[in-house]
């Protein structure tokens, strides 16, 4: 197994502890000190799974779909992380997948921003569509700061942050609920306290226990088959008539706030499925031959790669 | 006389200023601000003065600086440009010299300008420092714009986006004043007019004739004295207690909206000024 990663965070120590524990032969790739060559499939020989710890979205994607490409399996794969690293993506999802999400618009122009913003009605949230911890997410309460939080993205983000994500405001209750999907289970949920509405543990939330409801833990469960499944962190919202909504599903979920409060081995948990993945007979084992005959077994979709698990396919597609 | 009209593109003012100079008998040239390679020091002998417009701050700066240094008086001269291209800088020079302005408070951290928000008390409003036609000025009106504002600048913006300007409201009556100081002299002043908070006429402002009151004339003169006078036009808030408050001063204004409401010949005001710049200067 090789595990991705350029910083060894806590989740990351927990992980490789994991992988020790249970006897895995695993190497450590920092990608910073990687480069691939396209027409080798180097990594391909050594490893038969590549665990992505990497931070940065831009890298993991890239790395994901070389590695994809090649015909190996990845935690998660290509197209999970791409919807799950881009909000306009994952909402496209999981509206696709009649899940409840808070009422959201995507927009390019300054003047369709301001038009959806007062349609959806004060306060509304405007969020980056690329980004996490909470960054750069603005709860606008007028149409003075609107304007101003829309000229400041067109000004000085990149063209990336003239696309607008604009979503209704959900009254939380001091708190949302983040739940950890890995493969077909839900791990565990916690809530995230805060008393800013921006309720990212790394904004300063305080972590608790909560109990998992079979609300909870099918809408859980839907969101993440909704991105294409893996190892993922659902965000859920609690709306004013306890009415829960799907946030943002992240593909390389933090955990040590988790790690705190919740009694279950997180890391052994997604170390035990990616192992199980890992075991699993390839899709591609022998290189051409392997990825025929997935094709026959598969009807044949123009926008999935032959690749893809079938599971994976169906949501996606 | 020759007189180099240093600027990127030739809009409605210089084409006016172009006709003000011929009319005074004087030889007007553009200087392309792009095409010219400058020495250090740059000697256009062939120049007895250059009226710098320039859209680019950093352009108007180090043109007249380089200008300047080569012996050839520029309208505006460096510093007047260099105090009113910076607003914390204007704030200084007006504050030094009495001019009455909103409050101003500066903060170099996020959690410094919010501190500072607080204290003045929301709406504030935040400026970049370099800029016109209002781009960027942002009302804040609570802590969750302050926040969103801030974070937006220091993330995205380059380092000058987080030294953090901050004013003070000041409710105004739907318009706002500018006057047009010509070498020491208030030659015309317009009401913005808009219902917008933005009151330049860029943004959509409408613009009428301000009658120069003894008032006007004062304050207009006193903030462009204390930028160094030249050509400038001033920004003058009135407040709810009827005092004039002097928001910024511009080092160089449009006026194609001005004339006509005023009946003031503005071009031709700046063209003897500048006429009357290179004549004192005569090598």
């Amino acid at each position: 197994m090789g595990i991705l990663c350029s910083h060894v965070r806590p989740e990351e120590k927990a992980i490789f502890r994991a992988l020790t524990a249970r006897g895995v032969d695993f190497d450590r790739l920092d990608e910073e000190k990687l480069f691939l060559y396209f027409h080798a499939n180097g990594l391909a020989q050594k490893y038969s799974v590549i665990w992505s710890r990497v931070i940065s979205h831009t890298r993991a994607l890239y790395l994901l779909s070389v590695l994809n490409g090649w015909g190996m399996r990845t935690v998660n794969d290509y197209l999970t992380a791409l919807t799950c690293g881009d909000k306009v993506l994952t909402t496209q999802a999981l509206a696709r997948h009649g899940l409840p999400t808070p009422r959201t618009a995507v927009a390019f122009g300054v003047e369709a921003a301001l038009e959806a913003i007062e349609e959806i009605g004060y306060p509304v949230v405007l969020k980056p569509a690329v980004g996490s911890w909470g960054r750069l997410l603005s709860r606008v309460n007028d149409r003075e700061t609107a304007e101003a939080v829309l000229a400041h993205k067109v000004a000085l983000g990149g063209p990336g942050h003239s696309v607008f994500y604009i979503q209704e405001y959900v009254p939380k209750p001091g708190r949302d609920i983040r739940v950890l999907v890995v493969g077909d289970e839900v791990v565990y949920a916690i809530y995230r306290r805060s008393a800013h509405w921006i309720t990212n543990t790394a904004r300063g939330a305080e972590p608790a226990l909560c109990p998992l409801t079979p609300d909870i833990v099918a809408l859980a469960l839907a969101a993440a088959r909704a991105v294409g499944g893996g190892i993922l962190a659902v965000d859920l919202l609690e709306d004013a008539d306890g009415r829960l909504l799907v946030s943002e599903v992240n593909h390389t979920p933090e955990f040590h706030g988790a790690m705190r409060v919740v009694d279950v081995d997180i890391a052994g948990k997604m170390a035990d499925y990616v192992i199980q993945l890992a075991a699993e007979k390839c899709l591609r084992p022998e290189g051409h031959e392997g990825a025929q005959r997935i094709i026959e077994i598969e009807p044949s979709c123009p926008s999935c790669p032959s690749w893809m698990k079938s599971s994976h396919r169906r949501s996606l597609c | 006389m020759r007189i180099g009209i240093l600027c990127s593109r030739v809009r409605v003012e210089e084409k006016w200023l172009f006709q003000a100079l011929q009319e005074r008998g004087a030889q007007p040239e553009w200087i392309q601000d792009e095409a010219i390679v400058f020495g250090l020091p740059t000697v256009l002998e062939q120049y007895d003065g250059i009226l710098i417009r320039s859209l680019s701050h950093s352009r108007a700066l180090y043109a007249s600086q380089l200008l300047t240094a080569g012996g050839i008086p520029t309208v505006n001269a460096p510093d007047v440009i260099a105090t009113c291209g910076d607003k914390l800088i204007t704030s200084l020079a007006l504050v030094r010299h009495g001019v009455p302005t909103p409050s101003v408070r500066v903060a170099f951290s996020p959690e410094a300008a919010l501190a500072a928000m607080e204290e003045l008390g929301y709406p504030v409003v935040l400026k970049p420092l370099n800029g016109s036609w209002g781009r960027l000025q942002a009302k804040i009106n609570d802590r969750d714009a302050a926040e969103a504002i801030l974070e937006h600048k220091q993330t995205l913006g380059g380092y000058t986006h987080s030294i953090f300007y901050i004013q003070e409201y000041v409710p105004k009556p739907g318009r706002d004043i500018r006057s047009f100081v010509v070498g020491g002299e208030t030659v015309a002043a317009i009401y913005r007019t808009s219902s917008h908070w933005i009151t330049n006429t860029a943004r959509g402002a409408q613009a009428s004739n301000c009658p120069i009151t003894p008032e006007v004339d004062r304050i207009s003169r006193a903030a462009a004295e204390a930028v160094g006078g030249g050509v400038v036009a001033v920004d003058i808030l009135e407040a709810p207690d009827g005092r004039l408050l002097v928001s910024e001063v511009n080092h160089t204004p449009e006026f194609r909206n001005s004339v006509a409401p005023t009946g003031v010949d503005i071009p031709g005001r700046i063209a003897d000024y500048v006429l009357e710049v290179a004549m004192k200067s005569e090598r």
